[in-house]
């Protein structure tokens, strides 16, 4: 949500561009890891006066040099706190001698290894999905509109990542396909789309659905187009996931249609398209993203294959914390 | 042909146009798109795509090093570019 609400500043957008390098860090992985990185996260957010206990979270927004000595730090994400640090950073930056500013004056050593445990990556010839969710609402003619809540920033659209192996998207596109057959959606691809990306993450990271919780579940692909050159499929389903088999009774759920669209290209062996939507109503909240809406609301997800070209892409799903469970032991 | 109140309902809603759909009817091609669009973020809130991050805290540090620029990390519990 900080991305929006501090980072679309234009001044704030000049900073970061021109007068830092700017990075971004998932502080359950850095804080963790025991490797040349992690050392050196650990030097340079330690020098915090206000940091947690040990163990505790680190996050927030430093300014530092590359030889590690912290120039400011802050853990407010408003425009304006964000620019004033940022500035802060840069004055003080600017009274460090030149003897220390000027380029090529650190020499950064190769990183050696990195710690397995806290690195991720996307599955070698796997595919990635970008995910996005998004509050919706009704009109007063019924028509489906951007939704608006109290809790700041739980109106823009929330994303993360899918990671697909290799071998579960090749699973999509049979090679003996024909036009109108159809088949179900593997069972592993579908548990990780319905319990780790069916999800209300729009106030922050959400509680996953457990296996026990899909009460219902129907998505079935048909071939709607099998030529020498082309696959194309399309997705149908409906999902029911609530945390009580009875789901009126359930603290939180969403109920919800599918539908998506595949095209395989079959002389280049790719998938250039996988686009799916999920819209359907939900309701509760977790722990960690409190102030949801009362009631049932419609909630929708759109789902897209990455371009692969930035930072941004790269990023693991939320879910991939605990890869063993997200992409299963023969990752 | 019999019609219910339900259908006459249902058919009065579409003809309004737009993306009127309740959770439990299926989806259409043409709503399809209209969601998706309408989920994805917008210009305005894919804003902060344009500051050029970097990933990895270690190819950040040693840009920093070869251009003489100081380091602004963004670090949060749950990746400030993903997961929510």
């Amino acid at each position: 949500m900080g991305r929006a609400l501090a980072f679309s500043d234009d001044e704030i957008i000049r900073l970061a561009t021109e007068e830092y390098i700017a990075v971004t860090g998932d502080d359950w992985y850095q804080r963790r890891r025991r490797d040349a990185e992690g050392d050196f996260f650990r030097r340079v957010v330690n020098q915090n006066p206000h940091k947690a206990p040990e163990g505790q979270s680190r996050q927030g927004l430093y300014c530092f040099t590359a030889s590690g000595k912290l120039l400011a730090y802050k853990n407010h994400q408003d425009a304006e706190s964000v620019r004033e640090m940022l500035e802060q950073g840069l004055a003080a930056w600017n009274r460090l001698p030149n003897s220390v500013r000027r380029p090529g004056v650190v020499k950064v050593p190769e990183p050696g290894k990195l710690d397995a445990r806290y690195t991720r990556t996307p599955p070698v010839g796997g595919l990635v999905l970008n995910v996005f969710t998004r509050i919706l609402d009704r009109d007063r003619q019924g028509k489906c509109v951007k939704g608006s809540c109290s809790f700041a920033g739980g109106d823009l659209s929330a994303r993360d990542h899918l990671w697909l192996k290799q071998g579960e998207w090749r699973r999509l596109v049979p090679a003996t396909a024909k036009k109108g057959d159809q088949f179900e959606m593997p069972a592993t691809v579908a548990e990780r789309l319905l319990c780790y990306h069916l999800v209300d993450n729009t106030r922050g990271e959400p509680p996953f659905w457990a296996s026990k919780d899909i009460r219902a579940k129907r998505l079935t692909w048909t071939v709607v187009q099998a030529t020498a050159q082309d696959l194309r499929l399309r997705l149908d389903g409906n999902v029911l996931l609530a945390t009580n088999e009875n789901p009126a009774k359930a603290r939180r759920g969403y109920e919800a249609r599918l539908l998506g669209y595949l095209h395989y290209d079959r002389v280049r062996k790719i998938i250039d398209r996988l686009d799916v939507v999920a819209f359907g109503d939900h309701w509760g909240e977790g722990e960690y993203t409190p102030g949801a809406r009362p009631g049932r609301k419609p909630l929708g997800i759109a789902l897209e294959l990455s371009a692969g070209k930035q930072a941004a892409d790269r990023v693991p799903p939320e879910a991939a914390r605990d890869l063993e469970d997200y992409l299963g032991r023969d990752r | 042909m019999k019609w219910t109140l339900l259908q006459l309902l249902m058919g009065a809603l579409t003809l309004t146009g737009g993306l009127s759909i309740q959770a439990a009817e299926p989806l259409t091609q043409e709503q399809f798109a209209d969601l998706h669009l309408l989920i994805k973020p917008s210009a305005k809130e894919d804003r902060w795509n344009r500051i050029p991050w970097q990933s990895s805290l270690w190819e950040a540090r040693r840009q920093a090093a070869a251009k003489g620029k100081p380091i602004f990390l963004w670090e949060m519990d749950g990746h400030p570019l993903g997961c929510t």
